[in-house]
């Protein structure tokens, strides 16, 4: 058996990390498709704010952490629909907001050493605890029960919003399930990613899936693969290294976008000598000769 | 076919699809649609015309609750938009497909979404379903495109998945926006037979056009918007809507050729994204 698995701790740490690798592109493809990639990061920030109250009052920060990001992000989603706002500039107050309320509030908390944050802030592998790893298996199931209930809709918001409200579909409702399930998800990574890394988890894998995928499904399965692999791969790195597990994971989660990009670029070269383009339909564009004429403008 | 404000008659007054009672619609307090009246009744098909910037577009999406009215009265099928939840009945085709972050999704599974409203919540697709979506596929003509990725292919393909999309979800009441947009003439032939079809079986069908083109044989009637105003409600006479139009020449009609408005070929012009 490899050392690495006969330390408790480091079991408990790959477990907790494969389910993080599991669930993250779950929220990230639909996040990814809304062009609301960098939400995961401002609920991240969010969330370290409820870290430093969790750490000031006493409670668990994954606790506080759980209810001030999900408050953060249905905030989040109110912002971005009801003011003129621009998704950027709100984003950009979370950031600066969360991070200095977290900062502020754990230099209140007595006791407290930075060493504390910084493990929250990159993650850590030696402080995941068993009932850690029950939380993290607990909110992973509930992310994924949920979007396995609203995926239908969700795909179909995503894919157009005014389309979605011409179905009937509670739009809003179904924003904020997306806000609030990305925040579950930043609380249930953060032990292992650590909040500021959390949404590349979510995002990078999504990214490499689509160079590689034609079909939305193939997407999804993909990114979760790869998810998990990133998380195992980095968070092995990190205890043979003795660094920040989120740094390793997100770097070994880069090193297969690059590495999918350039399958990409392979694989799209090959399909479209098989298939080549459009032969049939004339392109948009030209003048059909054939047709008895109207003009168009 | 008007008399929905009649008290109960003998003969039961027709329902209109869609009933628009001065309709304003504003962005930024500037009214794009400025007090429009009119009635659908079941089964008509009627185009939405006028130059650029009339508010056709706007209109109709105000018609569905997309755009939300400055003042005005809206009813799809004589239930206040507000209150109508029957929306398995309406298939929207928007100008364009969004793109969005650009996650992959095949030509099926864009369609399939289209049966959001007749698929029940974790069951796996019925025999129907499939059945629907290959029918809506093969009436665009774009079943050998099925597992293609959409955003590989061309403009006027990627508008035969949102026709197909709207027609998955089997509805009777159509809405769509310039749906000829970056279609190549063979396809629209091929559309105005989808569409002629679909009215043949009773299907309301409200279209925001350009042109005629193809679609001539089909308009019973057209609503011309010009500046926010409905300037025309009637049978639509060919070329005037496209008089307005820039490099528009005035044809001479011929004895022989009745309804071809001019023996210019189709220019199609790619909308600019």
């Amino acid at each position: 058996m490899p050392e690495i698995l006969q330390l408790d701790f480091m079991v408990r740490a790959l477990v907790a990390s494969a389910l993080v690798g599991l669930t993250a592109p779950v929220i990230g493809v639909f996040l990814v498709q809304r062009r609301l990639a960098l939400l995961g990061d401002g609920i991240g920030h969010v969330a370290l704010t409820g870290v430093g109250l969790g750490f000031l009052t006493g409670n668990s920060p994954v606790l506080t952490a759980l209810v001030v990001s999900a408050l953060g992000a249905v905030l989040i989603e109110l912002v971005r629909t009801h003011t003129r706002t621009s998704g950027d500039l709100a984003l950009a107050l979370l950031f600066y907001g969360g991070i200095a309320g977290g900062v502020f509030l754990t230099g209140l908390a007595p006791g407290v050493n930075s060493a504390d944050l910084t493990s929250f802030l990159f993650g850590s592998v030696s402080t995941v605890s068993e009932e850690d790893v029950l939380v993290v298996a607990l909110l992973a199931a509930a992310v994924l029960a949920v979007m396995g209930y609203f995926g239908r809709e969700l795909f179909v918001l995503c894919q157009d919003e005014e389309v979605a409200r011409a179905h009937g579909l509670p739009v809003r409702l179904l924003s904020t399930v997306i806000a609030v399930v990305a925040a579950v998800t930043v609380v249930l990574a953060m032990r292992v990613v650590g909040v500021l890394l959390v949404s590349a988890l979510m995002v990078v894998p999504v990214a490499a899936a689509q160079q590689l995928a034609r079909s939305f499904r193939a997407t999804v399965c993909l990114s979760v693969l790869l998810g998990v692999l990133a998380a195992l791969t980095g968070l092995s790195t990190a205890f043979y290294t003795d660094t920040a597990p989120g740094a390793a994971i997100v770097l070994v989660a880069i090193a297969v976008f690059v590495a999918a990009a350039g399958g990409g670029i392979l694989l799209r070269g090959r399909r479209s000598r098989i298939t080549p383009e459009e032969v049939s339909p004339p392109a948009v564009g030209t003048i059909s000769g054939t047709d008895p004429g109207s003009v168009s403008s | 076919m008007s008399s929905s404000t009649q008290p109960a008659a003998p003969a039961a007054p027709v329902v209109p699809a869609f009933a628009a009672h001065d309709v304003v619609v504003s962005y930024d307090r500037r009214p794009v649609v400025r007090g429009v009246s009119f009635e659908i009744a079941p089964g008509e098909t009627v185009a939405v015309m006028g130059p650029n910037g009339s508010g056709k577009s706007t209109l109709t999406r105000a018609l569905l609750g997309l755009v939300p009215l400055t003042s005005g009265r809206v009813s799809i099928c004589g239930t206040p938009l507000r209150r109508f939840r029957d929306w398995a009945r309406i298939g929207y085709v928007p100008q364009r497909l969004s793109v969005g972050g650009g996650v992959p999704a095949t030509v099926r599974e864009v369609v399939a979404s289209g049966r959001i409203n007749r698929r029940r919540r974790f069951r796996p697709a019925s025999a129907r379903d499939r059945a629907a979506v290959s029918d809506a596929l093969a009436a665009v003509g774009l079943l050998d495109r099925a597992d293609d990725s959409v955003y590989g292919l061309s403009g006027g393909q990627q508008q035969r998945v949102l026709i197909a999309r709207a027609l998955a979800g089997e509805p009777d009441i159509f809405v769509m926006d310039e749906p000829m947009a970056g279609v190549d003439a063979a396809n629209q032939q091929a559309l105005a037979r989808t569409l002629e079809a679909l009215s043949q079986r009773g299907a309301t069908v409200l279209l925001v056009l350009h042109e005629l083109g193809p679609l001539q044989p089909l308009i019973g009637r057209a609503l011309t918007l010009d500046n926010g105003t409905l300037v025309g409600d009637g049978a639509p006479h060919s070329p005037e809507g496209d008089c307005a139009a820039p490099g528009h020449d005035h044809v001479h009609p011929h004895a022989d050729a009745d309804r071809r408005p001019s023996a210019l070929p189709v220019v199609e012009v790619p909308r600019s994204a």
